[in-house]
Formats: C-alpha cells, structure tokens, sequence
C-alpha cells in the first residue's frame, strides 16, 4: 500500500453547543464525501446507541474516515471524531480533542454562542487545536450571521473573516467547511520514521475479539503483528487486527502517523486497558508517553440495585464492561438494608447517571433501582476526623458532627435580557451567591453565581430552561467545599426507615422538602391490601406525615370463555410492572420512589 | 377428540346499533350479509359439533336482531345437539325482542334469557348509544315473564361517564323491581377500539368505583342476591349454568365469528372479522397448545373467581399434582385466601388480581 503523505491528513472534532446541528452538519459530511451512500444514509447516523438517536443526543464519541477531493486536486483523509455536547459529558470531549489537531465550532445563527460553546472551545484552546468557526442555520429567518460573527470575535476572540456560513440542514455552502478543513486547519505533527506512539481515546469489549482500542497514531506506525506495550499498565500485547471506521469497520494491516483507528490485540483482562494511555512497540519504544487525560472526578453518585438479588454479579459484570466505554463511570460494592446488595456509582452528571442507568438496563438487560443521586459530602466529626459521604444513609449521627460541608461550583449562565429576572429569582431561591454579570451583546448577558451542586444537578437546569423558555444555556466548574448547615433527612415507610431514601436537605429547606416528598410518594407507590403511613424526619421528628389508602379493589371487569387470553395478558403486564419495584418488608416500592426525593415544588412554576 | 364436551357457545356478531363501549365481535345488522353467515355457520356447526350439550348459550352482539326466520334457521342448525340440555340461554335486547321471537324461542326449548339493560336512567342510555328506553325494557321483561320465562339475567353497568352513586342506586332499586332471579353487573373497561375509548374517555376515579360496587353487593345481598362470581348476582338455584363452565374450566367449544373454545389442552379463537369468516370459518384470531403451567394457571385464575372457588380434588386429579404442596408458599403466605371442604377460596373478590398475580408462572 502507498504511504500516506501526512500532509493530506486531517483530524478534527465538531464542536458544539447541544442543539446548535452538529450532528447534522457530521451527516452531510459524510454525504458529500460519498462516505455513506444515500441508501445506507440515516439521521444522527454517527450517534450508534439506540439511545442517542432516541434522544437526540451524542453521548459517545465516535470517529469516522472520510476521502475528499478537494478544489487544490489533491485526495485529502479526514478523521472527524464526533464529540457530546452535553455539560456532563465535557470529558468525552476533552478525550476527542486530544487525538485532533483542529476542530470546526458550529454556532447557530439564531441563537449565538452559549454556554457549552464557550466552555468546548476554552477546551479545544487547552488542548492547542486550531478552530474554524463554522455559522450554521443561516436558513432560518431568525438568522443574524454579523451578529453572530460579532460574538464570536468579541467574546471568545477567534477571527471570523473566513467562517463559512452554511445550512447544515438544507446543505447550503457545506463544501466550504471541507475546503475550509484542507486550507485551515493543520495536518498532524509527528513523524512516521520515529517509535510509535499512540493515544488510547476510547475502547469498547467485544465477546468475540476482546477488548477493541480505538487510538490515534502521534508518531511512528503499527501494523498486524508487531507486538505493543501500554505504557501506564506496562502491559504487552501482539495486535491481531487494524482497521479504520468508515463507519463500517475497514481492516488494514498498517496505521501510521496522523491516522485514527481501531486495534485489537486479544486483549481479555478490561483492567489493562486505561483512556488515555499511550501505546509503543514492545521492541523499539518511544521515550516518553503522551500527557493522557486529566482524571476526570465523578460529582454525582447514586446506588443501583439490581430488582432481582440473584442479579448482583450479572450487574457487576455489565458496569466492568461499560466502564471500558465509559471511563468517567466509577462504582464500588455496597449494601442497602431496603435494597439489598448493590453498587455506589459515580457519574459525571444526572444525564450521564439516566445514560449509564438506561444502558445498563438495554444493553444488558438489567432491571434495575438507582437511588436519589448525591454529592459528596465532607464531614468534619467532633474529633476532628473527616469523612466524605457519598451516600446519606451513611451520614454520621448528629451529635457527632462538628459541621458539614458540600461542593460547591461557578455557574455560567448565558441568558437573553427579558429572563435576566427570573434566572436571578431562581438561582437565589437554590442558594446561589450573585457574582457578576458580563455583557456579551445589546440582547445578552452571562450571569455568574457561586451555587452548592447539589443544587444545580437536583432541579436547577431544569427549572432554567423552563424559566428561560429553553433559551438560558448553562455550564459549570467545581469551586470547592463550603460549610452548609445540612441535616440528614430519613424518609419512613410503614414505620420503617427506608435508607435508600435518605437525603441531606439544606436546614432551612426540610420541611418543605419533607411535605413535598411525602405527597409525592403517596403518588408513586402502590396501594396494599392495609394502610400504609408515610412520613419525613429529621432524627426523631416527624416533619411531614401522609397515609396511602388501602387498595379496596384491583378487578371488577367480566372474564368468560373468550376473554381467558386478554385476562391473562393484563396480569402478565402487571407481574412486570412489579418487576420493577423493589420489595421492602410488606411494601412494594417502584423505581419512581426513589426519583420522588428529588421532586419538589412543582406548582410553583 | 374423543372426551366429550358439554358445552357450547354460539355468537351472533350483529346488532342494530353499536354500543359506545362495546367491544365484542360486532357489526350492524344488514340481512343479506346474515344469510351469508348463517350458511357458514351451518358448515361449522356441521364439522365441529358432535356433542348433545349440557349447557348452550347464543350471545352477540345481540341475537335478537335477527328476522323470525334468521333466528328459526338459527335454532334450527342447533337443535341436533339441543336434546338433552340442562340450560339454553338466548341474549336479547330489548328493543328487537318481540312476541313472535319469543314465541320461537320457546318452542325450540329455551330456557334462560340474558337480556342487556345497562341502566334504568334513560339519559345514559343515550349516552350509551342505547335505543331503548327503560320502560321499553320493562315491559318487554314481563311479556318474557308473561310467556313462561322466568330464569331471566339482566345486565347492568356501572362507573359509568355521568352516573351518580344515586342514579345506580335507582338502577338497582328498578332492576330487582323486576323480579328476574340472576343480574350481571359490570364496571366499564375502556377498551381502546370502542367508541368510549377513541373518545378518550377516562374511567371515574378508584374510589367512586369501589365505592359502587361496595353499594351493588350490599344492595344485592339485602335483596337476597348471593354474589357468586365477581360481576355476577343471582338467586339460589339460578346461577348460570354455562358460566359456571367456563369458571370451572371446563372443556368449551365455541362457533362464529370470535367465538373461543378450549378443547383439553388447546385453546383457540375464531376471526373476530366477519369477512374473514366468510372467507374461511377456520380462520383463526389465536390457537394455542398450553403447556401445563399454562392450564393450571388458567385453571386457577378462572375457578377463583367465584365464591365456590377451586376443587382441590379435581385440580389434583386432572394435573397429577398436589395443589396444596405445590402453591404452599403463595397460599400461606396470603390473607385473602383460605381453604374450605378442600376448595381454595378468595375471600375478597374485588381484590382477586393481586392474589393471581401469586399463581403466575
């Protein structure tokens, strides 16, 4: 096979805010570079999870090959590495960026740049890519393309002169972003003649061929054979297999610098294999890894339980192979008097928790109980140890603390001026501390508070987007920890204390939180054959108390002969909805209970 | 099939007027399209009927609907395997019934009519798209009774859009004014393909319906009704025989247009569509083999539903098993249900889902 010429190599990422058409200017990428014929063509086609064209959403990062022809004459290779937009998933973004030289940041005219937009490019700056602005939505009659150019030049300083101005949507002026990829952004810098080195960004498990590694060569070249190293395991393997996606997989028996693909060494043991090492050759190794990633730290954990206890080790094997996909997941054996045995994860964000907790279930056909999500707490005990609790119910006794502490985090919040007023009424009413208000244009302004996490994954972005009508975009960084005066709060069902249930509640809040989690529990679980008293307290004292009715009756409907089937079916239906509750003493409890914790004040808006 | 079946189901799939929540097998009345039923119908009965059945019963849709001579054809095609019953029952409606159908009824042996009211309020009978009036039921009840039909059943409903505790409680009040010996009364399911249901219409609120039918079986006891099945009510002696069948999951054949049978251990069911089964009568909607779990479950799901519950003896001695060892953990475990003269019992009917959901395999 010919050697590549560097040269024509381009590795970038799209970057964007959520909704601003990144994967649809990814789709007509692939169109104009004939990548997928119109007949394989489908919407969101690099978002591969059921989920993320369900949703809408890009959760992982995927990578793809393209050839282009370009106006110069000469054939160049693209490697677009497709990256999330969501806040939760910065680190996914922060993994593509760093097998990229460059990267196109897509802004909608309509609605100018936003929070994430802002917080990805500071993102692809750190990691030194060259960025071409990209206008996107042009087609839309609420479009202002020199204001858009404005904000761009004013508030994150990158010159707009040569910004294409396209409709991803329509295809308009599409064939500018690839001229634009040839002529501005950089092809890769290492050299082919030196040790490989490559960057470890992402892996998945296949029963079939092992762990599969998807790398980007930095230096040097491998091919099918040769035998690697993982420098941060100092592990060896012999690579079995090489390809390229294109999306669909291309088997190649070399890669070399510059190029971005897949490698497979029969890799068994998931443990080896860490986001961000760097690969050599066992034989002839490069001096030094590649910086790697920046651990990222979970902010939100919550405990899972599998409904079925037979399951726990079907369960454990599932988050050991999400894990290699999902290097941000972290979890770790506990137990619940309620739930039995099960696990504490941690996660990036509540997104990234219902994405891990839907994986789980679909892919690995779990059922499945996650408790409310928590931060973690630094506890400071009246003997001066510290404790950090991640869980509530673990939460030391009163009398023991000396004072708690709780994360707290800068929030960036962009926001068009007529919901400046409602924004600061909400931040204030979730305990946000006001910092500043930065003028972005005549329309905008960024607001920055100081707010506990808690706060801002429990309900706050939420009730932004409600508030705002979906236009106020947020994003955030952990700030440190602060003293609060928490207290834990147990929620009591049949008498009994249910720890899953557990939260830690702001003093001056409990109450409310209490009443409002009672009645919502009251919703949620089903009635039983006798009265079932539910009640929210505070060590000894009830703070809000509720009953459940008994059930008086479940079935009244005729059933003759020909109605033996549907009958049947209706129970069957029943029996599953059952499978997803958990059995506590003689109350049975849906997944929702435990989600209810979270649910306040929902009138009030 | 060499066991014998003792009872036969016959569907009339046709009615005047389709009833906003009805969901059975049903299309309006036009008299060609019966003949050409009829004549299909005789070739079914012609191949599936072998027995002289203990127990026969023509429901609809609304038998009634049918012309003299339609139905005479009717009674005609059954009358081979009507020698030796104990119980025949035709449902009417009261707006198609008349004195010479009676007439023929009587004269081909009938013996039980089922005759559909729903509520003695005329205005929810419009709402119901019912075309009778409540008098209209009335006086047709005693020309029934003025005619030598006196095991009469009358249908009910309630939780009905619009009905008050009160207005069923006239209902009641009128219905056993009529002095028939057996009321069947249901709460309406809004099924999907009904008018009700394409109309969104939603069910009154769990506390109102349990509240009703707290009233219907109060009501009816004091008025010397033993509610022997969950929606079913009837003097000593006057339970229904063919129903009873079906509650002690008996063998059943059943011929039409949606009709079900079950046959040992083969359960199946006719098209519900009508050109289907002009098309071919041994178009099928559903056919199954139920394994053994299947049967005991089935077996018990129906047997609970009635104050008589589950013959312990016959269950044992058709599955080969022993009942009670078998489902110890579900039975003891559970305060709804208790055995008595070695039948397993449901103490409270209106709660008898929850127990089955025990059974389930």
């Amino acid at each position: 096979m010919k050697e590549l010429d560097k040269n024509k190599i381009r590795n970038f990422s799209i970057i964007a805010h959520i909704d601003h058409g990144k994967s649809t200017l990814a789709d007509r990428i692939l169109e104009l570079t004939d990548t997928v014929s119109k007949r394989e063509m489908q919407d969101q086609i690099l978002d591969s999870l059921e989920l993320e064209r369900e949703r809408g959403i890009t959760i992982k990062l995927n990578v793809v090959q393209l050839k282009y022809h370009a106006k110069d004459g000469s054939d160049y290779i693209f490697h677009l590495i497709d990256t999330p937009g969501h806040v939760d998933f910065t680190y996914e973004v922060s993994r593509s960026l760093a097998a990229c030289d460059g990267a196109i940041l897509v802004v909608d005219a309509s609605q100018g740049i936003e929070a994430q937009t802002l917080a990805n490019t500071y993102l692809a700056l750190d990691n030194d890519l060259e960025i071409l602005p990209v206008i996107n939505k042009i087609d839309l009659p609420s479009a202002d393309i020199e204001r858009t150019k404005k904000e761009i030049e004013d508030v994150i300083g990158l010159d707009c002169s040569n910004a294409p101005c396209i409709s991803a949507k329509t295809g308009l002026n599409v064939e500018e972003v690839l001229e634009g990829i040839v002529k501005y952004l950089p092809c890769p810098k290492g050299e082919a003649s030196d040790p490989l080195k490559a960057l470890v960004f992402d892996s998945y498990y296949d029963s079939y061929r092992g762990v599969v590694v998807f790398i980007c060569i930095k230096e040097g070249s491998v091919k099918v054979g040769d035998h690697i190293r993982f420098m941060q395991t100092n592990t060896e393997y012999e690579v079995t297999e090489l390809g390229v996606k294109t999306p669909g997989e291309i088997k190649r028996n070399s890669l070399s610098t510059g190029e971005v693909g897949y490698l497979c060494a029969s890799i068994k043991s998931i443990q080896d294999i860490h986001i961000g090492d760097t690969i050599t050759n066992a034989y002839k190794p490069c001096d030094q890894a590649l910086p790697g990633y920046r651990k990222m730290n979970p902010m939100v954990y919550c405990g899972m339980y599998p409904t079925d206890n037979n399951k726990y080790n079907d369960l454990r094997d599932a988050l050991e192979k999400l894990q290699l996909n999902d290097s941000s997941l972290t979890f770790e054996a506990e137990s619940s008097k309620a739930l039995g045995f099960g696990f504490r994860l941690g996660f990036l964000g509540l997104l990234h928790m219902e994405v891990v907790q839907e994986r789980l279930e679909r892919e690995y056909n779990l059922n499945l109980i996650a408790t409310a999500p928590s931060v973690i707490y630094k506890v400071t005990l009246t003997d001066g140890t510290i404790k950090y609790i991640d869980n509530p119910s673990m939460m030391p006794e009163s009398n023991i603390i000396e004072y708690i502490e709780e994360p707290y985090v800068k929030a960036s919040i962009m926001v068009p001026n007529e919901y400046i007023g409602p924004i600061m009424q909400l931040s204030q009413d979730k305990r946000g501390i006001y910092k500043d208000m930065i003028y972005i244009d005549s329309n905008r302004n960024q607001l920055i508070y100081e707010m506990p996490l808690s706060e801002i994954i429990f309900e706050y972005f939420d009730k932004l987007k409600s508030v705002s009508r979906g236009y106020a975009s947020l994003d955030y960084e952990l700030i440190g920890y602060r003293k609060s005066n928490l207290v834990k709060m147990d929620i009591l069902i049949n008498g009994e204390i249910i720890d899953a249930l557990s939260i830690i509640v702001h003093r001056d809040f409990a109450y409310n939180r209490g009443q409002a989690i009672t009645v919502k529990l009251k919703e949620i679980l089903p009635k039983q054959q006798f009265e079932i008293p539910i009640q929210a307290a505070i060590g000894n004292k009830v703070l809000a108390r509720t009953n459940i009715k008994s059930l008086r009756k479940d079935v009244l409907a005729k059933c003759y002969g020909g109605d033996i089937s549907r009958k049947k079916k209706l129970l069957e239906k029943q029996k599953e909805g059952k499978k997803r509750m958990k059995a506590v003493g003689s109350v049975e409890i849906p997944q929702e209970a435990f989600m209810a914790v979270l649910a306040l004040d929902d009138d009030k808006n | 099939m060499t066991t014998r079946i003792k009872h036969l189901y016959v569907h009339v799939p046709f009615c005047n007027a389709i009833c906003f929540y009805c969901d059975f097998a049903h299309q309006v009345y036009k008299n060609d399209l019966v003949d050409k039923w009829l004549n299909k119908l005789s070739q079914e009965i012609h191949n599936e009927c072998k027995d002289l059945y203990e127990t026969i019963y023509i429901g609809g849709g609304t038998p009634s609907c049918l012309s003299c001579d339609q139905l005479e054809k009717l009674l005609k095609l059954i009358s081979p395997f009507s020698k030796n019953f104990l119980e025949y029952t035709v449902e009417v409606n009261p707006e198609s019934i008349d004195i010479d159908k009676i007439k023929l009824l009587k004269q081909y042996g009938v013996n039980r009519i089922s005759m559909g009211i729903q509520s003695s309020d005329d205005n929810i009978l419009k709402s119901l798209n019912r075309h009778h009036s409540f008098a209209d039921a009335r006086n047709k009840i005693r020309l029934l009774q003025d005619n030598g039909f006196n095991n009469i059943s009358v249908d009910l409903m309630y939780s009905l859009p619009g009905q008050s505790i009160e207005i069923l409680q006239k209902s009641l009040e009128d219905i056993c004014d009529l002095n028939v010996p057996h009321i069947s009364i249901y709460s309406l399911t809004i099924e999907e393909n009904t008018v009700f249901g394409k109309k969104g219409y939603k069910p009154l609120d769990e506390d109102t319906e349990a509240d009703m039918y707290d009233l219907i079986r109060s009501y009816l006891k004091e008025k010397g009704y033993i509610n022997y099945e969950v929606s079913n009510f009837a003097k000593r002696g006057y339970e229904s025989k063919h129903n009873l069948a079906y509650w002690n999951y008996e063998d059943f054949l059943g011929v039409s247009v949606g009709a079900s049978s079950k046959i040992g251990n083969r359960r199946y069911t006719n098209t519900r569509i009508l050109n289907k089964y002009l098309e071919n009568i041994s178009n099928k909607d559903e056919d199954l083999i139920l394994d053994k779990d299947d049967l005991k479950f089935e077996h018990i799901m129906m047997s609970l539903r009635t104050i008589y519950g589950l013959d312990i003896q016959r269950f044992n001695d058709l599955y080969k098993t022993d009942f009670i060892n078998e489902f110890k953990d579900i039975i003891e475990g559970n305060k709804l249900l208790e055995i008595k003269d070695n039948h397993l019992i449901c103490k409270d009917l209106a709660l008898l889902n929850s127990v089955l959901l025990g059974f389930l395999p």
